[in-house]
């Protein structure tokens, strides 16, 4: 047998994917609603945003168009796990009907497998919404655009992403233990949304507890400083992409602990 | 008997969220952590403000608002459009509506248990906390008769949305998009995230205009209501019941209206 | 012959919640560790040579798909050995699956969206295989069924039927040593189960691929199985040829005969009559049934007294079927 490097898994997901937007196609009326419900989604993430800083224009020190900035950035670092890991939502479905099983019996990674089935069109209306706040919010707080800067934004978007990515694996994955995950990966989305502000807001108890455990001050707070406040930038904000490769890294191996677990109860 | 065929489904439903400790146990202390983000982000953003009373409501009204509209918002979350989406899809909807009562009802019903159990073990132990926790802000006199009278309206409103939100699913396999609309909605002009004190003149004015205040923001602001004025309340009260009557009548005939159409074409 | 599957006293045990029943009970239940351990595999051996086709049957909830699990490498034994082609299964699960197949009746493992075709590309891909024994299978699954109208057809339009000829075929595309089929005619029409069979049969003749079968319809059995295995809450009843199973009770025939005159009084007449070759008589509407125990009396030598007494219009010879062997087996155990 061959070994399967990252050359094979790209090739099978390129494949994949490219069948899987085919398929898309035949559902057109389901896309083009989805795609609304996605816009509505954002819309009401803004008018919401605005209500609420037509009352108060700052929090903690922290500006109208700083904390927008925030916003952007947290919206484009939730599209990967929007278009590539949205097959964790079906996760409990699966397991509750006994269908996870036939995911187990290929001779290529499970989670891969798993995740390559689903690739959602949508997360990419949620990258557009998130480019055009970061841009408007980048010129409004008047940063310099040099290549520098952009190369930050783009690791620092990265690492975002991989926490966010980590995040819903970890929620999804508590479906082999408590059969319905909806509630945790609902309630981590709900967090998500609170992510977008400064983690200063909170008790060092919960600075912790964000930071360590479960660590959504890392999908905008801690990578925004690099670029918000280069002057102030603590060793965390430095060491996140670090962070965001090993929560990845972590959520996989729970996932994948769960799946071998579970694989042996349901019938 | 006939109520009596109903509570049967109403205990099996009570007997099936148990079944699932641990999912309910995690739901618990998701639901308080995600609390105690609430009180840290909107402690922020008051101190920030450098005001104690924004908008007319105080830092603890702005609370104690919020944490029970989430209380709320759990307790009568009923997934009503995935079920009826759900159902649709897999041609179960054919034997449920040969079951001898109202497909509606028999829906109703059928989660009624889920709802006892969530107002059992979110809704009142998050009210008692809060009462406590505030130290006599909520206000127990005879504003709490009318707000239980109020949130019966609220779930019955919100479960006539829910019921026509789910009928359109006859028509389309979108239902991921049709929810999540209806959800962005309801949240954003019920004033479930944000107060509607907080909503600019003219944006409260038209959502005055609609049903879906009645939800969250009529039953809450009646429970915050320390010297409840009769008129006030009555007019509060009278506008639930007439959306009541109304989406109640709307939703029945949209029901039969599209049942119709979709037997004539044989699904 | 070479062993492909070697089961060496393998056991599994699970750790299950004691439940108790009614409103109050399941609130108990809520607080409980009562937990009890459930031996869902206990204690099994038996060895599998290459190009076999074994039935492997048990009533339904007594550990099939336990070992089967094992055998695929999904779940790990809690005691015991097991090698599948010479492999662990649990530990290296990626290896083992790239020399199986595996095929549920009812839950496809294909692409739901996709053409047939397009899950078999995507499939060739997976399993890394060479275009020329891509090309080869196809040739013989065209020379097999009449495969051109599902090809390009996606799998969600499919029938169940269709779905499950597709399934088998995907299950075969990068020639497993051994393919695992739990109810692979389950709700098929009788035309559907016999093309199905037939396929399984051809692809084990060709290919020479060992076939696990699980299934509850004898006539799979009797079609594609020589030997059976027969499991029951988890422990082992029987591993043997299925001529040796029908041996074992079918000593046993069923004589059946329609006298003249009243088919009631008839038999009860018979029952004394018979009673010295320890045969039992039963009656339904049509028939009198004289079950034989050939060991005991002759078949010939029953019929000869029965019609010497009475005036028989009628009489055929059965069988005792596999169906009915298995249910014995269920009831009774073997001694």
């Amino acid at each position: 047998m061959k070994r399967k490097g990252f050359r094979f898994y790209f090739r099978i997901y390129r494949k994949i994917l490219a069948q899987d937007l085919k398929s898309k196609m035949s559902y057109r009326a389901d896309f083009i609603i989805s795609t609304i419900g996605m816009i509505f989604t954002n819309i009401a993430g803004f008018v919401s945003f605005w209500i609420l800083f037509r009352s108060f224009p700052e929090v903690n020190g922290w500006g109208y168009h700083e904390i927008l900035f925030l916003y952007g950035f947290s919206l484009i670092s939730l599209t990967p796990v929007q278009c590539f890991f949205d097959n964790n939502w079906s996760l409990r479905i699966y397991v509750y009907s006994g269908d996870f099983i036939k995911y187990c019996f290929r001779p290529i990674n499970l989670f891969f497998y798993y995740q390559s089935e689903v690739f959602d069109v949508k997360g990419l209306g949620q990258l557009a919404f998130g480019l055009g706040t970061l841009i408007y919010s980048w010129n409004r707080i008047g940063l310099p655009l040099t290549p520098v800067m952009i190369l930050k934004t783009v690791i620092f978007l990265i690492t975002a992403s991989l926490i966010m990515i980590a995040v819903m694996n970890a929620a999804a994955a508590t479906c082999f233990w408590i059969t319905n995950s909806f509630y945790v990966m609902d309630l981590a989305l709900k967090f998500k949304d609170y992510a977008r502000y400064p983690i200063t807001i909170f008790s060092p108890f919960f600075r912790f507890i964000f930071t360590f455990l479960m660590p959504i001050a890392f999908i905008a707070y801690y990578p925004s400083l690099v670029i918000l406040r280069p002057d102030e930038v603590p060793l965390l904000s430095w060491l996140s992409p670090l962070f965001g490769c090993a929560f990845f890294w972590l959520s996989y191996k729970f996932w994948m602990y769960g799946a071998m677990k579970y694989s042996g109860t349901g019938s | 008997m006939k109520i009596k065929r109903y509570f049967a489904l109403t205990r099996a439903g009570i007997l099936e969220s148990f079944q699932y400790r641990l999912a309910m146990l995690v739901m618990i202390a998701g639901n308080l952590l995600y609390l105690t983000v609430v009180y840290f982000f909107w402690k922020a953003v008051y101190s920030s403000s450098g005001s104690d009373v924004v908008n007319g409501m105080t830092f603890s009204d702005t609370l104690i608002y919020l944490v029970l509209a989430t209380a709320l918002f759990n307790f009568m979350e009923m997934y009503t459009v995935w079920e009826i989406g759900r159902n649709i899809q897999s041609g179960k909807i054919v034997l449920d509506l040969l079951k001898p009562m109202r497909y509606r009802s028999y829906l109703f019903w059928s989660y009624s248990g889920t709802l006892a159990t969530q107002f059992v073990f979110t809704f009142l132990p998050t009210f008692i906390i809060v009462c406590i926790a505030t130290k006599g802000a909520v206000p127990l006199g005879t504003n709490l008769f009318y707000f239980v009278i109020s949130v019966v309206m609220a779930v019955i409103i919100n479960y006539a949305v829910d019921f026509m939100t789910g009928t359109i699913c006859l028509y389309t396999e979108s239902i991921w998009g049709i929810n999540i609309m209806k959800q962005v909605i309801v949240l954003l002009l019920s004033g479930a995230t944000i107060p509607v004190a907080f909503f600019p003149e003219g944006m409260k004015k038209a959502v005055g205009y609609m049903p879906f205040q009645s939800i969250y923001n009529t039953p809450l602001t009646i429970l915050l209501n320390e010297k409840p004025d009769f008129t006030e309340v009555f007019k509060a009260l009278g506008t639930q019941a007439f959306w009541c009557a109304a989406l109640l009548i709307l939703s029945s005939l949209f029901w039969k209206v599209s049942l119709r159409k979709i037997t004539v074409n044989g699904g | 012959m070479s062993e492909i599957i070697e089961i060496k006293n393998i056991s599994k045990e699970f750790k299950v919640l004691n439940r108790h029943e009614g409103l109050k009970g399941s609130f108990k239940d809520l607080f409980s560790r009562d937990y009890k351990i459930v031996h869902a595999v206990d204690n099994i051996s038996m060895s599998i040579s290459q190009g076999e086709i074994v039935g492997y049957l048990g009533p339904n909830g007594t550990g099939k798909s336990t070992t089967i699990k094992m055998m695929t490498g999904v779940l790990e034994p809690t005691s015991g050995e097991i090698l599948v082609n010479g492999n662990v299964p649990y530990r290296d699960r990626a290896k083992n699956a790239q020399d199986i197949g595996v095929v549920f009746g009812q839950r496809s493992q294909l692409w739901w969206a996709l053409p047939l075709v397009e899950s078999f590309k995507l499939l060739k891909d997976i399993y890394q295989i060479s275009d020329d024994s891509y090309n080869s299978i196809m040739k013989l699954y065209k020379s097999l069924v009449d495969i051109e109208p599902l090809l390009h057809k996606p799998v969600r339009q499919m029938s169940l039927g269709q779905r499950t000829l597709s399934d088998i075929l995907a299950a075969f595309l990068h020639d497993p040593k051994i393919v695992f089929l739990d109810e692979p005619t389950i709700g098929l029409d009788v035309s559907m189960k016999s093309r199905i069979r037939a396929l399984i049969h051809a692809l084990n003749k060709e290919k020479n691929t060992t076939v696990i079968l699980t299934t509850h319809d004898m006539g799979d059995v009797d079609a594609l199985c020589r030997r059976i295995v027969i499991i029951d809450k988890g422990k082992m009843l029987y591993d043997n040829d299925i001529g040796h199973l029908k041996g074992f009770f079918g000593s046993y025939r069923t004589l059946k005969i329609r006298p003249s005159g009243d088919i009631k009084e008839q038999s009860e007449k018979l029952k004394n009559e018979l009673d010295r070759f320890s045969a039992a008589v039963s009656v339904d509407n049509e028939w009198i049934s004289v079950l034989i125990n050939e060991e005991k009396a002759k078949v010939m030598e029953v019929l000869g007294e029965i019609q010497k007494l009475h005036d028989v219009r009628d009489m055929k010879l059965e069988e005792i079927s596999t169906e009915d062997v298995i249910k014995k087996i269920y009831e009774e155990g073997v001694e």
